[in-house]
């Protein structure tokens, strides 16, 4: 009898322990990224970093190059197999989240991340009002020029006008040299798209207003005439500017050997110019984006990345997920009241968004190379996030090659891509 | 007897035959349903919505869907033509110098034309990526050696495609060469002495005996190198990611993109019933053609 207690006891004991014991079982959770090995190496420290009061939960991180990123994300994402964490840029947003690939973030996320970050970033990283992602990078584009050719050429400072930059691309140009004044990019949807539209705002002009496409207005004209006049006055070598999957290619390869003269880039590019320049970094000059005919001050477009959490994970995993998130992106985890994420990505040259971050980094934020892109972020305008946004982006791509390659005048090229993108952004909405 | 005999034929043919209908018929029906539907990849096949041919309206229609689809198609239809067109001579001639018997290091020479098959498509793309190199590329230092000018292989919309395309060749012509090799082979040497003996020079025994008894074997080659060329993805995907301009845009890459990238999952089926119907046709096609020959 006492033995039959003594069992029953141990069976009650037993069940009453079975939640804890299933809170205390650990929590693998992955972490999907586009950035290079050096990069990865420093998320990893900082998951070991977070495991040391976390000992439930670990991170393990996986890369992709950024061609394959959304396809990863597409093919995986809502999978309870995909990455539980993915870092996303936030044109992919929309349609991850009306396919329900990606988890709404925990009240107490959302309303920290509402009250750290700047309203414009939140609204980017949101879906009708309903936050899905930690904000984390934002980048601008700035005019990067080569200082050493800008003195061989007689130039004695950056374009600040459109005529100004065809007058200092002329000047750089000497094709038996094979140097081309100014480098536009192809084969890349970002890469070519940013820079036109960052030309575009500059001269007063927008991508998209009010959610439908604003390609056909007097400034748009005139930034595919800007192209079609660059590239008729041979300063752009369209077959200079090739990029890869990577993001590097013939377009990196001709400004960091010093055979390009101008480009207009993002901030993220820092890491790949020093790798590219060593020393001759310093030769690099940052300056904001030429003002257009029709524009009233240098401009640019902006765009942010954030984490994400896989709706399709478990509960436990989307838990510790957000949990990792949050201490990730907090003031707590990195050195001198920044966040280990800003710390990351600094070393990329990556502008971080949470305000305390840009306040705790603000030492580094004001080298040479980084200061003309915060000068702009100001006045910058965010890049349209819409359902079709990435189709639209990579219709523009084609368009504004077709016009580098001279395939089409500018007058046609601003007719298809209107066209274009009425088409998609109307089917996208449907 | 009959009905025990028939029993054990359904036995023994069900096994295949299931296998069959659930790892190609059913994926071919059912890319052929999603064909007519509106459907996002990322959501249950319960969401898809009954559109009839629309989606095919679209891809051949004057939108960019279209546009992209139709010069998707053309690039792949190009890619095609010319590795087959490279490809099937190349070979045959390699195997022919390979096949020689008096040819010294003819099994080295063999293993050095069959090792490029090997490689694997990252480490060629890699290579080749630089290669290509407009600037600094060693294709482009050997043609300055010679006085011709630098080219812009992948960077221009006019020699991009090609230049995947030459890549291609050089990674399959071995695997070719060892199907000819295997089809030369076949053919008897008494052939060849009689021809002699009646006075026939080499390139006489080549259109009148080598040809014609090879037949066989470049038709299965035609076909595997059809087929392998139209699902060109990966020197795309790794090197030129369609561009410049999408002159490099072949119809697998294209159809990740539509279908997985943007989650059309409809219109891409659409375009995959499209891929898959103009293989069939150019395979009867090829067929047929080898079959006319053959009662001549």
């Amino acid at each position: 009898m006492k033995l039959a207690w003594t069992i029953k006891c141990a069976l009650a004991a037993g069940v009453m322990a079975l939640p804890t014991a299933a809170w205390a079982e650990p929590v693998n959770i992955s972490y999907l990224t586009h950035w290079a090995p050096e990069t990865v190496a420093l998320l990893e420290n900082a998951a070991k970093e977070y495991a040391k009061t976390n000992p439930d939960v670990a991170v393990t991180v996986r890369a992709v190059p950024f061609g394959d990123l959304l396809t990863t994300l597409r093919s995986q994402g809502g999978d309870s197999e995909g990455a539980t964490i993915a870092g996303i840029y936030d044109l992919w947003l929309p349609e991850l989240a009306r396919d329900k690939l990606v988890a709404p973030a925990p009240d107490a996320v959302a309303s920290e991340v509402k009250g750290a970050w700047p309203a414009g970033i939140v609204s980017a990283a949101s879906v009708g009002g309903t936050l899905y992602g930690i904000p984390n990078e934002i980048d601008v584009y700035a005019l990067n020029y080569n200082k050493a050719l800008f003195s061989e050429g007689g130039i004695s400072a950056p374009p600040k006008t459109w005529d100004e930059l065809k007058d200092a691309a002329a000047k750089l140009t000497k094709k038996d040299a094979g140097q081309q004044g100014f480098g536009m990019i192809n084969s890349w949807a970002a890469g070519v798209v940013h820079p036109f539209s960052s030309l575009l705002v500059s001269n007063g002009g927008d991508l998209v207003v009010d959610g439908k496409p604003a390609l056909d207005s007097k400034a748009a004209g005139e930034t595919f005439q800007l192209y079609e006049d660059l590239i008729t006055a041979g300063v752009t070598d369209p077959a200079m500017g090739t990029a890869d999957a990577n993001t590097t290619g013939p377009f990196l390869d001709n400004f960091v050997s010093g055979k390009t003269g101008m480009i207009i880039m993002a901030n993220w590019w820092e890491s790949a110019l020093k790798a590219g320049m060593g020393e001759k970094f310093s030769d690099i000059g940052t300056a904001p984006i030429p003002v257009g005919p029709s524009g009233d001050k240098p401009r640019s477009i902006s765009y942010s990345w954030m984490t994400v959490v896989n709706a399709g994970a478990g509960e436990a995993e989307q838990k510790a997920a957000w949990d990792f998130l949050a201490w990730l992106n907090s003031p707590e985890s990195g050195p001198k009241g920044a966040s280990a994420m800003a710390d990351i990505l600094m070393s990329m040259g990556i502008l971080p968004s949470r305000s305390s971050d840009v306040e705790a980094l603000k030492d580094r934020l004001g080298s040479d190379f980084l200061s003309g892109y915060v000068s702009v972020l100001a006045d910058a305008k965010p890049f349209p996030v819409v359902l079709g946004g990435q189709e639209f982006s990579e219709s523009l791509q084609q368009t504004i090659e077709a016009l580098q390659y001279g395939q089409v005048s500018a007058k046609e090229a601003q007719a298809n891509a209107q066209a274009d993108a009425v088409s998609i952004l109307e089917r996208a909405a449907q | 007897m009959t009905r025990s005999y028939s029993g054990s034929v359904w036995a023994m043919l069900t096994p295949a035959v299931a296998l069959i209908g659930v790892f190609i018929l059913l994926p071919m029906a059912l890319t052929l349903w999603l064909s007519l539907q509106h459907w996002s990849t990322q959501t249950g096949f319960q969401t898809a919505r009954f559109i009839g041919l629309d989606n095919f309206f679209e891809i051949f229609g004057p939108t960019s869907v279209g546009r992209d689809f139709k010069g998707a198609f053309l690039n792949t239809a190009i890619y095609t033509a010319l590795s087959i067109v490279l490809i099937l001579p190349l070979s045959v001639g390699l195997g022919l110098l390979v096949h020689q018997r008096h040819v010294a290091g003819g099994s080295v020479l063999r293993t050095v034309l069959f090792s490029t098959y090997m490689v694997p498509m990252i480490a060629v793309a890699l290579v080749w990526s630089k290669l290509y190199s407009p600037t600094e590329g060693p294709f482009n230092q050997m043609l300055g050696w010679i006085g011709v000018g630098p080219q812009p292989w992948l960077s221009s919309p006019d020699t991009a495609l090609v230049s995947i395309v030459f890549l291609n060749v050089w990674q399959q012509v071995g695997y070719f060469t060892v199907l000819a090799i295997a089809g030369l082979t076949q053919i008897p040497h008494s052939l060849y002495e009689a021809a002699r003996i009646d006075g026939a020079n080499a390139f006489q025994q080549f259109y009148a005996i080598t040809l014609p008894l090879l037949r066989r074997t470049l038709l299965f080659s035609a076909v595997i190198a059809i087929i392998n060329a139209v699902q060109v993805f990966e020197p795309v995907a790794l090197i030129t990611q369609g561009g410049p301009v999408g002159s490099t845009n072949v119809l697998t890459y294209h159809i990740r993109r539509v279908g997985i990238e943007r989650a059309q999952g409809g219109l891409g089926s659409a375009m995959a019933v499209m891929l898959m119907l103009s293989l069939i046709v150019v395979i009867f096609a090829l067929f047929a053609l080898a079959r006319r020959k053959d009662d001549e």
